[in-house]
C-alpha cells in the first residue's frame, strides 16, 4: 500500500505500536514473564481504545474544524452495544446451569424468562426491553455496534449541518447530545438497567474455561489492531484530496463552497465515520473495563477527549495518540491510588483530588508554550535528528 | 450574443441599510466587463448576490440559455453551474500547498466519496503546471501558500479560479498588490479569458480599466449610475462628482 511507502509517520507509527504490542505480550502473565498484570494489561488494551476514540476526534476537529464535545456518547453506544450481548449470553448460560438440576428440562421460553428477570430485576423489570431484541445474536449486535452510533451521528450531524450551525453553538449543540443520552440511560425504565448500567461485561460468553490473563491479552491486541487499521486507514483519508478539502472546510469553509463543493456533506460524512470509529473503540474498551455505567459518556467525558488532542496536538494524527496515551495513562496513575499522597504538615496533597488541578494546569502549558502540542513535540526533535 | 448572467431589480438592506439598491445586470458570453465604483458603492455585495453568500431582499438573478434563478440555488450548485470567484482579499488555504490549493479547485467531480478515490492524472498533473506557469508560481509548487507575497496569493486565486474553468469569472480587485508588471501581466490574463468567458472584473485602478478596454459599469450607493464605454461614462457629469468629491 502506497500510504507505508509515502508516509513516514505511518511507517514508524506502526512500528511502534507493533513493538509496544510484542513487548506487553512478552511481559503478559498469559504468554510472558508475568510483569504486566491482568489489571494492568488491560488499563493498556482500555488505553489503546481511548486513542483509537482520540484518532476520531482529531479527524473530526483537527482536520475538518468541527469541535464536536459529544463523540463519547458513540463511544458508550458502542460499549451498551456489545454490553447487552454479553450480559444476554452471558446470564443465559448461568440460567441454564441453575436450571439443568430440574427433572424437566426448561423450554426456551422459561430459560428467555428467567434470564430477563435476572437482568433486570435491579429495576424492577422482568420482561426484554425492545432495544434488546437484537443481543441474543453477537452478529447482529455487532452490525447494531456500527449502526446505532453511525445512525445518531448521521441524523445529528445532518439537522446540524444543514441548519449551518458551527463553532461554539455546535459545541454547546453536541454537549446537549451527550448530557440528554446520558440523562436517559440513567432513567430506570429506560431499558438499559438506569445507573447500574451493564457489568459482568469481562466475562466472554463461551469462553468460561479460559483465563482473564489470556482473554486481557487477547483484547490487548484486538484493541491495537483496531487502533493500527484505524491510523493507516485515517492517514489514507487525509493524504487524499478528500483530506486537503477538509483542512480547507476547517480554514475557511465558505472558500470551499465557493468552489462548488457542499461542506455539508463532507462535515456529515467525517462527524458520522468518526462517530462509528468511537463506537467500535466503546465496544472494545468496555469488556475490558468489565462496566458500562451512563456516568461514562456524561459532558464531561466528551470535554476530556477533546483536551487530550489538544494536549497531543492537533492535526496530526500522533499527536491525537500520545495525547490520549500519556494523559489517560496519568489520570489512571493518578487517580487509582498509585501515586504516593503527599503530607505538607496539617496539609495533604491528595492526588485524586489533585489531579483535575494538574491536569488544567498542564492543558494551560500546553497551549502557551507548545501550541502544537506534545505532537509537535515530536516534530521539533525529529527536524533537530535530521539537521 | 445571449445573456449568461441577468441581473434584475436587485435590493438588498443590511440592518436598515440599502446596500444594493434596484440594482439591473447583464452580461453575455464572451463578454469582459468592468465595474467601478467608489468604496462601499456594493461592488462586492453584488458578487456575494451572484455567488449566493448574500440573498437580496427582492429582484431576481437568472443563469444562462434556460434563465435558471440562482437565488434558490446554495453557493456551492452556484459554483458547480459555472460560477468563479476572487475575492477582494485574498483567500487561498494558507496552510497548504500550491499545488494543493490549485488540486482541490481543479474541474472535476465535487463529491465526497469522489474526492476520497480521486487521484491526480497525467492531466490533472499537466492542467496544474500549466496554470501554475501562467501564475508565475512554477517554482512554488510545493510551498505553503501561507507564506506567499500577498501578490502571488492574489495570483493563486487567480489560478484557482482557472483550474475551476467557470463560464463567468467574478474577479474583486485582482491588481492590489501588485507590481506594475504582475498588473500587466493581469489585464493580459483576463483579456485571453475574456475571448471565451465571461468576466466581471472589479477595479479601482482607472489606468488597469483602461487597459482592460472593455464596457464600463459604474456603481454608486447600490446602483447602476452609468454603463459604457469608459471614454463615455468618465465624460458623464454625475460620474465625475461621484469619483472627484461631492
Ligand atoms: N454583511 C454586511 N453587513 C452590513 N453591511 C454590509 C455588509 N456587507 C456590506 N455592507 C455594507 O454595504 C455597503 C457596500 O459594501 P461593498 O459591497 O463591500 O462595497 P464595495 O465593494 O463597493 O467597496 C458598504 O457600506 C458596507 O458597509
Ligand atoms: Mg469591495
Amino acid at each position: 500500500m502506497s500510504i507505508f511507502t509515502q508516509n513516514r509517520s505511518v511507517r514508524i507509527f506502526i512500528g511502534i505500536l507493533v513493538l509496544f504490542t510484542l513487548g506487553v505480550t512478552v511481559m503478559s502473565e498469559a504468554y510472558g514473564t508475568g510483569a504486566i498484570s491482568v489489571s494492568f494489561t488491560k488499563v493498556l488494551g482500555m488505553t489503546l481504545c481511548l486513542c483509537l476514540a482520540a484518532l476520531a476526534m482529531d479527524l473530526v476537529w483537527g482536520y475538518c474544524g468541527i469541535l464536536s464535545l459529544g463523540h463519547f456518547a458513540f463511544f458508550g453506544l458502542g460499549g451498551y452495544g456489545i454490553g447487552m450481548w454479553l450480559m444476554t449470553a452471558r446470564t443465559e448460560a448461568v440460567v441454564r446451569a441453575n436450571l439443568a438440576g430440574g427433572v424437566i428440562p426448561p423450554t426456551e421460553a422459561e430459560v428467555s424468562q428467567a434470564t430477563a428477570l435476572q437482568i433486570f430485576s435491579v429495576v424492577g423489570a422482568e420482561d426484554w426491553p425492545w432495544m434488546w431484541a437484537a443481543s441474543d445474536s453477537l452478529f447482529l449486535s455487532l452490525v447494531l455496534i456500527v449502526a446505532v452510533p453511525g445512525l445518531l451521528a448521521l441524523v445529528f450531524g445532518w439537522l446540524a449541518f444543514r441548519s449551518r450551525v458551527t463553532g461554539v453553538y455546535l459545541s454547546i449543540l453536541t454537549q446537549a447530545m451527550t448530557l440528554a443520552l446520558s440523562l436517559y440511560l440513567f432513567q430506570n425504565d429506560t431499558g438499559l438497567r438506569g445507573n447500574n448500567g451493564l457489568s459482568g461485561l469481562q466475562n466472554i460468553p463461551g469462553a468460561e474455561a479460559i483465563g482473564q490473563d489470556r482473554i486481557s491479552i487477547w483484547f490487548f491486541w484486538a484493541s491495537a489492531v483496531a487502533l493500527g487499521l484505524a491510523y493507516v486507514a485515517a492517514a489514507w483519508l487525509i493524504s487524499s484530496k478528500f483530506g486537503n478539502i477538509i483542512r480547507g472546510i476547517r480554514d475557511d469553509e465558505q472558500r470551499v463552497r465557493f468552489l462548488g463543493y457542499r461542506v455539508e456533506s463532507y462535515k456529515l460524512f467525517v462527524f458520522t465515520l468518526t462517530g462509528i470509529l468511537c463506537g467500535i473503540a466503546g465496544a472494545l474498551y468496555y469488556p475490558q473495563a468489565g462496566i458500562i455505567n451512563p456516568d461514562e459518556i456524561a459532558p464531561i467525558a466528551s470535554i476530556y477527549l477533546a483536551v487530550w488532542v489538544a494536549i497531543g496536538g492537533r492535526g496530526r494524527l500522533y499527536g491525537a495518540v500520545i495525547g490520549a496515551a500519556v494523559v489517560s495513562l496519568l489520570s489512571t496513575y493518578f487517580t487509582g491510588g498509585r501515586a504516593p499522597d503527599i503530607a505538607l504538615g496539617a496539609f495533604r496533597i491528595e492526588w485524586v483530588d489533585w489531579w483535575p488541578v494538574l491536569l488544567g494546569l498542564g492543558f494551560v502549558l500546553v497551549t502557551l508554550f507548545a501550541p502544537k502540542g506534545l505532537g509537535g513535540l515530536v516534530d521539533y526533535v525529529v527536524r533537530k535528528d535530521r539537521a | 450574443m445571449s445573456s449568461l448572467l441577468e441581473v434584475q431589480g436587485v435590493s438588498v438592506t443590511f440592518d436598515g441599510f440599502r446596500a444594493i439598491n434596484n440594482l439591473s445586470f447583464q452580461i453575455g458570453m464572451p463578454e469582459m466587463r468592468a465595474v467601478i465604483g467608489p468604496n462601499g458603492a456594493g461592488k462586492t455585495t453584488f458578487m456575494d448576490i451572484v455567488t449566493g453568500k448574500t440573498r437580496p431582499d427582492t429582484g431576481s438573478v437568472r443563469w444562462g440559455d434556460l434563465g435558471h434563478s440562482l437565488l434558490s440555488m446554495s453557493e456551492a450548485q452556484i459554483a458547480q453551474a459555472g460560477i468563479g470567484r476572487k475575492f477582494q482579499r485574498p483567500t487561498v488555504f494558507e496552510d497548504q500547498s500550491v499545488q494543493d490549493n490549485l488540486r482541490v479547485a481543479l474541474k472535476k467531480p465535487r463529491g465526497p466519496i469522489a474526492a476520497i478515490l480521486d487521484r491526480t492524472t497525467d492531466t490533472d498533473r499537466a492542467r496544474i503546471s500549466e496554470i501554475a506557469g501562467e501564475i508565475g508560481l512554477a517554482d512554488h509548487l510545493s510551498t505553503r501558500a501561507g507564506i506567499l507575497s500577498h501578490g502571488q496569493k492574489q495570483w493563486l486565486e487567480i489560478g484557482m479560479l482557472l483550474a475551476q474553468d467557470p463560464k463567468l469569472l467574478l474577479v474583486d480587485e485582482p491588481a492590489a498588490g501588485m507590481t506594475t508588471e504582475e498588473r500587466e501581466h493581469t489585464t493580459a490574463l483576463l483579456k485571453r479569458l475574456a475571448e471565451t468567458h465571461a468576466v466581471v472584473v472589479v477595479e479601482h485602478d482607472m489606468e488597469f480599466v483602461r487597459r482592460l478596454d472593455c464596457r464600463v459599469t459604474v456603481l454608486h450607493e447600490g446602483a447602476v449610475l452609468a454603463e459604457g464605454s469608459l471614454e463615455h461614462v468618465m465624460a458623464d457629469g454625475r460620474v465625475v462628482d461621484v469619483y472627484l468629491g461631492r
